[in-house]
């Protein structure tokens, strides 16, 4: 579809705060582009786990806009991550989403680096050739308690580092390096992905379209206009989160909310919510889908804590598995949703769990969630399409996502 | 410089024959290549002497091999009935110290510390009045029994003899002229290759395979009434004995080179140095065979996999040499390696049957899934 050209910044300008985004963010290729360079070039990206790369020698490739990445165990058990573009004519070094290799060797001329980018071979190129000047370009990589973020930029945001400090204490009593993927799905959404952002970050639609999502979620957990029916149930949900909350507290489950969405570079949020009935697992029972539960959990019914990261993430942590979510941008309308289930890396399939009860919720979820953005996406490109307003109390964190969007690219775009 | 030995006159006594166990020192005075890894090599004794033994017997050379003194028996080829020269028939081994020193450096004019002759295994000792012997050769296990054989045809004993070697291939067969000759000099002689496989030699018509009871009945089947010799790498000796003994053979009349070839150590570099005979059927290199390719090459230690399969003219992917790009990576089907790999190939790779050919020695027979 055509468009007019864009004035990014006059569009960042007049975004008027607890509305949508105007269209062009949806839908505009300069938008897009702008993305990719200031949103998904310059901040910490999550896009992947530790059990991606179980063992020294494995790696990982993830493609970000037209930037091909590399990650990879070392033989010290470190996570590193590198440009995947081979330093003799480019070609990607990793060809295959994951594997595992003693040194890293470009298939085309057989350009041969070791698991710290150091070329170590490279055939006919005479002696004034300095391999040492033909390193793999690194790539800076975070690994948060299990969950691997990278970021392209040289300087990467430092308050980072803040998040890391803030959540490993939340999220390291399960335990990521002692589990194992049971589980990846990706999906891809014909729609803009701050469009699948944004439905993540809102419950509103839950009710009218998760049916197996609410079995285990608490309407309230997600906030209601203030009303006469409410507010008991609001109070009463009140209640039981504050003791919930102490109780896996004093059993070293850090489960306080901590919300700076929009007021750090690398904006996140936590919190361990109660889960209903059962209370164990986001299942269609409640009930935990894997008998085998993570870490040293004697006790199911921990609830879900729950961590959201800008721009490209969420993750539930549950007393038997994990599921955790990436969003990379393909295109302005294409969206990769990646889901991994992560188990107790020493349950066996069929016996402590089945794949099928494990993923049936998010699989379920994920398909609905695809479908409202891709409507979402749809209705944007009418002419008609304008901004709406959001919930006060339901979209409260939308429009978290969405300032933070409009500030980061304020900031990094200039004037 | 080389110094000519004056030679002996023959119109005068013979001088003091050799004493068994006696260190000496002859000179190399003649050098043949007898197959493409197989060498001969001649000395004189730099006293006058009359080398005396028994045909079948070994003699123990005393080497200085980068510094090294290395003692090493390797049987005569030669015969007693021309006591002027003794000779060794040597075959490289893979990885072996001693065999590929004499190959590599011996030359003509070199003067070497022999101590020597000794050893048990001779018909002309262990059963001189037999009318009917049955020598069984493998690889260089045909130099006592050579040895025999040139002792009796000099003398025309005119024993019934049938000589049955066996051979990786027609171009192995060392001393085939020579056997030939000697078949048509002496009518009681006679003699029968049997090869692995043809080689080059793609009209090879002679015996295929291995020493069968079946082959035996065919080429010697009086064999019954033959005592027997035998000489060559342990696991033929074992196919020998079992074939006899499948026949009913009376044991009693079955000898064989009692060095304890099975005593040494495969995987040790002493393993090349086979002592007397020096019969050892890798001593050309270990066999490498590809599945897919249906190749078979050898391989000698320390040419690696990768290089025995180039040299065989096969296209193998590759790159460093170095084991540190993996791209010659490929399953290992069977056998054992030594590999000294630069990080191409990780430890659950090994550990799943995979290897580097690059940097990669055989150790024993290999078979790889190319």
């Amino acid at each position: 579809m055509s468009q007019a050209p864009v004035n990014i910044r006059e569009l960042l300008d007049r975004r008027k705060v607890g509305y949508s985004l105007e269209a062009p963010f949806y839908n505009s290729q300069e938008v897009f582009d702008a993305d990719m360079k200031h949103i998904f070039g310059k901040h910490w990206m999550y896009v992947g786990v530790e059990p991606d790369v179980p063992e020294a020698g494995d790696y990982m490739t993830v493609q970000i806009g037209n930037q091909p990445i590399l990650i990879i165990r070392d033989d010290d058990g470190e996570v590193r991550a590198f440009h995947n573009v081979c330093r003799h004519r480019g070609s990607r070094v990793c060809t295959h989403d994951k594997g595992s290799t003693g040194n890293l060797v470009c298939p085309y001329h057989q350009w041969t680096y070791n698991l710290e980018g150091k070329l170590l071979f490279a055939e006919h190129m005479g002696e004034d050739f300095d391999p040492s000047k033909h390193r793999l370009k690194p790539v800076h990589l975070k690994n948060v308690a299990g969950l691997l973020f990278i970021c392209l930029a040289d300087n990467p945001p430092e308050d980072f580092q803040e998040l890391v400090d803030t959540m490993t204490p939340y999220i390291a009593p399960h335990q990521i390096a002692n589990t194992k993927i049971a589980a990846q799905i990706d999906i891809i959404e014909e729609g803009n992905w701050k469009l699948t952002m944004e439905n993540n970050r809102e419950c509103y639609h839950c009710t009218g379209n998760h049916p197996e999502l609410t079995i285990s979620l608490y309407a309230y957990s997600y906030g209601f206009a203030p009303s006469a029916e409410t507010d008991e149930g609001m109070k009463q949900y009140e209640e039981m989160v504050k003791e919930r909350h102490a109780k896996w507290e004093a059993c070293g489950l850090p489960s306080a909310e901590v919300d700076c969405l929009d007021t750090k570079i690398s904006g996140f949020r936590t919190m361990r919510m109660p889960l209903d009935k059962e209370g164990q697992s986001q299942t269609l029972s409640t009930e935990s889908a894997c008998k085998k539960l993570l870490a040293d959990f004697g006790d199911a019914a921990i609830g879900g804590l729950s961590f959201w990261t800008q721009p490209n993430s969420w993750h539930h942590f549950m007393a038997d598995h994990i599921v955790t979510f990436s969003v990379i941008p393909l295109s302005a309308d294409k969206t990769l949703v990646r889901t991994k289930w992560l188990v107790n890396k020493d349950a066996v399939e069929g016996v402590d769990y089945t794949v099928e009860n494990l993923t049936a919720v998010w699989n379920a979820t994920n398909s609905q969630d695809r479908f409202l953005v891709e409507e979402s996406h749809k209705g944007s490109k009418s002419p008609e399409y304008q901004p709406g307003p959001y919930s006060p109390y339901t979209e409260t964190l939308v429009e978290k996502f969405s300032n933070w969007y409009i500030n980061r690219m304020k900031t990094l775009i200039g004037d | 410089m080389t110094t000519t030995l004056t030679l002996p006159d023959f119109s005068q006594a013979a001088p003091s024959a050799w004493q068994p166990g006696v260190d000496d020192t002859v000179k190399c005075v003649g050098i043949r290549q007898e197959t493409h890894d197989v060498k001969t090599f001649v000395f004189r004794s730099i006293e006058p002497r009359r080398f005396a033994y028994h045909p079948g017997q070994f003699l123990t050379l005393e080497l200085n091999i980068n510094g090294e003194t290395v003692n090493r028996c390797y049987t005569l080829s030669s015969t007693p009935t021309r006591p002027d020269t003794v000779s060794i028939t040597v075959k490289r081994v893979p990885g072996g110290v001693v065999s590929n020193w004499l190959h590599d450096n011996l030359k003509v004019g070199d003067d070497v510390s022999v101590l020597g002759p000794s050893g048990e295994f001779s018909s002309f000792s262990l059963a001189p009045n037999a009318p009917k012997y049955l020598y069984l050769s493998a690889g260089s296990g045909v130099t006592p029994l050579m040895s025999m054989s040139r002792a009796h045809v000099d003398m025309s004993s005119n024993r019934d003899i049938v000589f049955l070697h066996s051979a990786r291939s027609p171009s192995d067969v060392i001393f085939a002229r020579e056997l030939q000759a000697m078949s048509r000099h002496q009518p009681g002689f006679r003699h029968a290759v049997i090869c692995e496989r043809p080689g080059v030699d793609e009209d090879y018509a002679g015996y295929l395979g291995y020493l069968s009871a079946p082959m035996l009945e065919l080429i010697a089947p009086d064999y019954k009434e033959r005592e027997v010799f035998c000489c060559g790498p342990a696991p033929y000796m074992t196919a020998v004995k079992n074939v006899l003994q499948s026949l009913g053979f009376d044991m009693t009349h079955y000898h064989e080179e009692s060095f304890s070839f099975e005593t040494l150590n495969a995987a040790s570099e002493e393993t090349a140095d086979v002592p007397a005979g020096d019969a050892d059927s890798s001593s050309d290199g270990f066999k490498l065979s590809f599945t897919k390719s249906d190749l078979v090459v050898s391989c000698q230690p320390p040419k690696t996999l990768l290089a025995a399969a180039k040299e065989a003219g096969m296209r193998f992917p590759s790159s460093c040499s170095q084991g540190l790009c993996g791209t010659c990576k490929t399953k290992l089907v069977s056998g054992e390696v030594d590999m000294k790999h630069g990080g191409g190939i990780r430890q659950r790779e090994i550990d799943q049957g995979w290897i580097l050919p690059c940097c990669s020695i055989p150790k024993t027979d290999v078979v790889l899934d190319r």
